[in-house]
């Protein structure tokens, strides 16, 4: 029993004392929580262009020509993998930039908009169509409709399912290794090819993700009770 | 003050519309009566362009209003729409689903459009409701809102769109009650209702419409003891 305490306590200080190794998936989460958290406002804000873009029509209730491009960028988005986005930004399209960081950022970002644009639009859909009705009758324009009547009923709507597009992006970061970032799964990869120990760093890095996720769901949903406590006033 | 001329509306391939024309006078109170899918509520739906015609004209105070050039955003703000789901905004209170319109549209101040709804409010008996939100209402309080919510824009003319189908018979009365108030003030209204004791009492025409088409038109007292066409005889039979 003592024997199997000290190989453990071993495992450990090998994989997180020993160097000050600990510092490195510190700095590595910071690295995954920086890509994640500017990603997360970029895809939110094409996302929501792209729903408004889609959900655009012309006088005849026809498609507009804003609404076939978007289409076409959700197509391409979600029709190929986030690590050939990656890397196609990376050594193609910015080539040109030392700048890792922003390449993932950018990359991540435009990627999590494809799918952010379905989830707001799914939100602005669930919107009673009278609320958009009562809102023109009166004179509105489309626009003052969609910001002070349609948009603020649709956040609430929205709020799960951006929660869950949240967590899908901040473990999609985990492939920015690929573009020479260290991020918290490439330091606990790099720390166990260093010492030959696999188990103590993955698993490390695996219960550090799991944390910070519980965290964001906590928030989120102490976020969706305030929101929906309107409901029922 | 509205003249509507072969007005058609296609959805699809069914055709709901199938030429309807209509001279309505200012002050008048046209009742539109029918059974459920004979167009009456497409074609209110359509004088203020909620529904896109698919041709005919629509002349609102001596403009063209079918005219895809029309800013129709600026002509519905002189026609007050009262749904018969109510549709006040849920995520607004009281205050703000009357004074919204008023404000953002820069016809009032804030402080101008708040009064003005407190007064409004007072009319319908509703004063104390002001800082509550929908979901906080009956039906009844809520349609009574809705109808206020029109009124602030100083309407020319008020289109009602079945407004006492979704209520309780209990609360049926205090919205009509409402409506004949605004009737005896003199407003231009046309109301797609069931409500046959309404349409004898406050209207000053009412009409039947029955596959897309006015099939009788006549003054309320006419209209129920004399009905002319046999369509109208056997609706009559029915809901009387």
């Amino acid at each position: 029993m003592q024997a199997w305490f000290e190989k453990v306590g071993g495992m450990f200080e090998t994989a997180f004392i020993t160097g000050d190794r600990w510092k490195l998936y510190i700095s590595g989460l910071g690295v995954t929580l920086e890509i994640a958290f500017f990603a997360a406002i970029l895809g939110l804000l094409i996302g929501t262009v792209l729903a408004l873009m889609k959900l655009s029509t012309t006088r005849k209730g026809k498609k507009t020509i804003w609404a076939r491009i978007a289409n076409a960028y959700i197509d391409v988005i979600r029709g190929t993998p986030s690590v050939l986005q990656l890397l196609i930004m990376w050594f193609i399209i910015m080539a040109n930039c030392k700048n890792g960081m922003l390449v993932a950022i950018l990359s991540f970002g435009i990627n999590s908009g494809a799918y952010v644009a379905e989830i707001v639009r799914a939100g602005i859909l669930a919107v009673d169509k009278g609320q958009t009705e009562a809102g023109r009758s009166l004179g509105l324009s489309k626009a003052q409709t969609m910001i002070y009547i349609v948009i603020p009923q649709a956040v609430k709507n929205v709020l799960p399912p951006i929660g869950n597009e949240f967590i899908v992006l901040l473990k999609e970061t985990a492939i920015v290794g690929y573009v020479s970032l260290t991020d918290l799964t490439r330091a606990a990869n790099q720390i166990s090819s260093r010492t030959y120990e696999a188990f103590m760093p993955l698993i490390g890095a695996a219960v550090i993700y799991f944390i910070i996720i519980k965290i964001l769901t906590i928030l989120l949903d102490r976020l969706e009770r305030r929101l929906r406590k309107s409901d029922n006033r | 003050m509205i003249i509507v001329k072969d007005l058609h509306k296609k959805f699809e391939h069914n055709h709901v519309l199938r030429g309807v024309s209509y001279h309505i006078q200012q002050g008048e109170k046209i009742v539109i009566v029918g059974p459920s899918g004979s167009g009456k509520s497409t074609f209110l739906r359509c004088l203020n362009l909620l529904e896109t015609p698919t041709s005919g004209e629509i002349w609102f105070d001596g403009q063209l209003i079918t005219n895809p050039k029309v800013n129709i955003d600026k002509i519905r703000e002189h026609m007050g729409m009262v749904f018969q789901n109510f549709n006040l905004f849920n995520n607004l209170s009281i205050m703000d689903n009357i004074t919204l319109a008023p404000v953002k549209l820069k016809l009032m101040g804030k402080e101008e459009a708040s009064e003005n709804a407190l007064k409004l409010l007072a009319r319908v008996g509703l004063s104390e409701k002001a800082d509550a939100y929908p979901s906080q209402l009956s039906g009844g309080q809520k349609q009574r809102i809705a109808i206020v919510r029109s009124l602030a824009m100083n309407p020319r003319v008020m289109l009602f769109d079945e407004p006492t189908s979704a209520l309780d018979p209990e609360m049926v009365g205090e919205v009509l009650d409402v409506m004949k108030e605004l009737a005896e003030s003199g407003m231009t209204m046309v109301v797609v209702t069931h409500e046959m004791g309404f349409a004898r009492e406050v209207g000053t025409k009412v009409l039947f419409m029955d596959e897309g088409i006015i099939m009788e038109e006549s003054e309320p007292a006419e209209f129920f003891s004399n009905p002319k066409c046999e369509r109208l005889q056997d609706f009559l039979s029915k809901v009387l």
